[in-house]
């Protein structure tokens, strides 16, 4: 009874900072989605419109636009960053000259704030001054210029969250690789498996748990993108870089309509943990019945 | 009594008194920060010139002066608001001045955020200042006012959107001829909407014929930052006659034409297209660039013409450190349509945006005798000189006179003379409490107008419906 008493004890300080900084805000924002509230408007104060805001999100065309793009974004962005995570976590599980030092600044744009990202990718992309467009003018004979052609935008964004994220993943699945048993890799090799037999059905199975989290928390990082592409395109040219957080960011801040933005924001928290439960059903649930 | 000795008397009874009158001063900032001592003041601003030289410069100024310590925190533009408007909606109190660009001060008004600058030191007398008058102000200072003439803002930096010109290409011989044996005119600044674009289309050629990085205009079409909008609705509409963005707020703030407002109307979608074709005259980065690139892209030197915020013609015109058309900018108003000159001579309407801003004392605030202070420090005659030459910006007529901004204002081409004497052609955004929610509801659609997915008078029609929702839900529109 007393240890229980302390464990809770102990346990008060982060469900006190949880519930301040995670549960009373959504409270307050699913409270907030079921109102009509705009402070610059005639009537500044918050008016109850029951689902309302919910009917309208349903029906914004340029919502459900902002969530396409997103789709896609999140998609080429993440699947992308997993590949090339790998990629490099099995290079940096090998021995090379210069192995520290190249995994050092790999890690440094993990640890540069988005806002800079957005910055840095901007000056590196805008015409005239940018050494990306004067590279690829120089080498291809390509015009980039990412303030007028959509592909060319959504492709850097993607490029530019790879960049910035890819990093995380490496560092997650250099973690899972280092610890897995040596054992069932050298019964595997004297069996005589080849590489890709290997991978595919030991190191992956293995490791599966450590991507799938990882996965999860790209996913929801990428959902929420807001920073790093409001400084770069601004969501142009015209939607096609309007992600949903930056579809909500203008909503929320500039627009100041906090009712529906609110709702937006639940809704697309919703849609977050759908994707995120079909993900778990689709991978690990039907290997945990099998186990 | 010899004229040398009288003449040395003088001076001497001269230094004399301005020291004492000096020092008069200073006792007053002693005596009245004295009960404000370990107060630290928190600004936020936008990372302006005039903005950098208020944290460099008079913030330390004061606080070797009064012991107050000034913290003045410049941001980007939407974090500034962003900070802000946060900050006095939930009432924190972190922020004890904040700056209020003049087209945001009607929101502000309307939701009670700011102090009454005018109504405090009148109920403060020992906190004002001898040094400083609300006189002494240009009008600039009237959109920061209330309709009892009650002040909300310090003017810290006002601007006209100017027409910049490069005098070393207008002036050149071999360009000149060129330009006549190819137009049948002279090279000469623009007057008109047709010789802007004549004089745009001849320099493009030009830099493509002679392999030169010059275009012949600058535009500030990003597709997908407010900076676009803004520069058609302030900027180049009014030249074609379309003012307060088409909205007529005296006719139940009607947007379309069908119901009295002029978003849509032939002059809106003229003007529009107009935009359109000098952003392709433009050099490439024009699709990305806001009010700041669009100034950089002129300074350095890559378009013959522009329309350029005044904020920076200072350092584009005098500063060799980030430009490279030192001495060879000239100013010129933008140019009209015909008969637009006339009318708004006659007082209807503008001819383009006179831009600005204040540093106001938000009601939240947990210093608000100490930031009076500073406030009143910076509006004072004797600080403005040095900010006008550091920041091209003037809020007092006395600084107009001053010898080094008189000598600054050749560098400029006599932009400082322009401000003055034709800042009257010239106006802010109009008094909506609504700015930012119709700029931001109509916005996306103007952007799909730059990119080419709408066409320019289909998105006109769009906009003008959606301004006129947005207004009705806001409950503006009955």
């Amino acid at each position: 009874m007393q240890s229980n008493r302390l464990g809770w004890l102990l346990l008060a300080p982060t469900l006190l900072i949880l519930a301040m900084f995670g549960v009373f805000p959504f409270i307050y924002v699913l409270f907030v989605s079921f109102h009509q509230w705009n402070p610059f408007a005639v009537n500044p104060e918050m008016m109850f419109n029951w689902a309302a805001n919910y009917r309208r999100v349903v029906f914004d065309a340029q919502f459900i636009a902002s969530l396409g793009v997103t789709a896609a974004f999140v998609f080429f962005a993440v699947v992308s960053e997993l590949v090339i995570g790998y990629a490099l976590a099995q290079a940096f599980m090998k021995d090379f000259p210069g192995k520290a030092f190249f995994r050092t600044i790999h890690t440094l744009p993990l640890i540069m704030a988005p806002i800079i990202v957005g910055s840095v990718w901007k000056l590196m992309t805008t015409p005239s001054i940018g050494i990306i467009p004067h590279l690829l003018d120089n080498w291809f004979g390509y015009d980039l210029n990412i303030g007028q052609s959509a592909t060319a935008a959504f492709v850097v964004t993607v490029i530019m969250d790879i960049w910035h994220w890819t990093p995380l993943v490496t560092l997650s699945l250099i973690a899972a690789l280092v610890s897995l048993p040596p054992d069932p890799f050298e019964q595997a090799q004297i069996d005589g498996a080849g590489r890709w037999q290997i991978f595919w059905h030991i190191t992956l199975p293995m490791i599966r748990p450590a991507i799938l989290a990882t996965v999860f928390i790209r996913l929801m990082d990428a959902l929420r993108t807001v920073d790093e592409v409001l400084m770069l395109t601004g969501g142009g040219p015209g939607s096609a870089t309007r992600y949903v957080g930056v579809h909500i960011f203008k909503e929320v801040f500039p627009r100041t309509n906090y009712g529906y933005g609110s709702a937006i924001s639940v809704v697309v928290l919703y849609v977050t943990i759908v994707v995120c439960w079909l993900l778990y059903v689709g991978l690990i649930a039907p290997r945990n019945k099998k186990g | 009594m010899g004229f040398r000795l009288k003449l040395g008397v003088s001076a001497l009874a001269l230094a004399v008194a301005s020291g004492a009158a000096f020092a008069q001063d200073d006792e007053f900032w002693k005596k009245a920060a004295e009960p404000y001592q370990g107060v630290t003041l928190r600004g936020v601003t936008e990372a302006t010139p005039p903005s950098n030289y208020v944290r460099e410069v008079l913030a330390p100024q004061f606080e070797e002066l009064t012991g107050i310590r000034v913290d003045i925190e410049t941001t980007s533009w939407d974090q500034m608001y962003d900070k802000a408007i946060k900050d006095m909606e939930s009432g924190t109190g972190i922020y004890d001045m904040i700056y209020i660009e003049q087209d945001i001060v009607y929101a502000y008004l309307a939701r009670d955020f700011l102090t009454n600058v005018t109504q405090m030191l009148a109920d403060n007398p020992q906190l004002k200042a001898p040094t400083f008058d609300e006189g002494a102000f240009t009008t600039f200072a009237d959109y920061f006012k209330d309709e009892d003439g009650g002040l909300y803002g310090i003017p810290m930096e006002a601007f006209i959107k100017v027409y910049l010109y490069r005098t070393d290409l207008f002036n050149d011989p071999e360009v000149q001829a060129a330009f006549k044996e190819k137009t049948g005119h002279d090279l000469k600044p623009a007057t008109t909407h047709a010789e802007y674009a004549e004089i745009a289309q001849f320099f493009t050629d030009w830099g493509k014929e002679h392999d030169e990085d010059l275009w012949g205009t600058t535009s500030q079409a990003h597709t997908g930052h407010p900076a676009s909008w803004y520069e058609y609705v302030e900027s180049i509409a009014p030249t074609f006659g379309v003012y307060n963005w088409g909205i007529d707020a005296a006719n139940n703030y009607a947007a379309t034409v069908e119901h009295g407002g002029r978003m849509n109307s032939p002059e809106a979608k003229e003007a529009l297209k107009w935009f359109l074709a000098m952003r392709d005259l433009a050099p490439p980065e024009s699709v990305q660039s806001t009010w700041t690139e669009v100034a950089s892209t002129f300074a350095a030197g890559r378009a013959a013409q522009g329309i350029v915020y005044g904020e920076n013609a200072a350092w584009i015109a005098s500063d060799e450190n980030q430009s490279r058309v030192v001495g060879n900018v000239g100013v010129a108003l933008p140019p009209l349509e015909d008969g637009i000159l006339a009318q708004v001579e006659g007082g209807e309407g503008y001819v383009g945006y006179y831009d600005g801003g204040a540093f106001g004392l938000p009601v939240t605030s947990k210093n608000k005798e100490a930031a009076l202070l500073f406030l009143e420090y910076i509006g004072q005659d004797s600080v403005q000189a040095q900010w006008a030459l550091a920041g091209s910006r003037i809020t007092n007529t006395a600084t107009y006179d001053d010898p080094e901004v008189q000598a600054l204002d050749k560098e400029l081409g006599g932009y400082f003379t322009m401000l003055r004497d034709s800042g009257k052609l010239f106006a802010g955004a109009p008094p909506y409490p609504f700015h930012a929610q119709v700029r931001e509801a109509v916005a996306p659609i103007f952007y799909e107008i730059l990119t080419g997915t709408i066409e320019p008078d289909a998105g006109l029609d769009q906009m003008a419906e959606r301004a006129e929702q947005e207004l009705t839900d806001l409950g503006y529109r009955q």
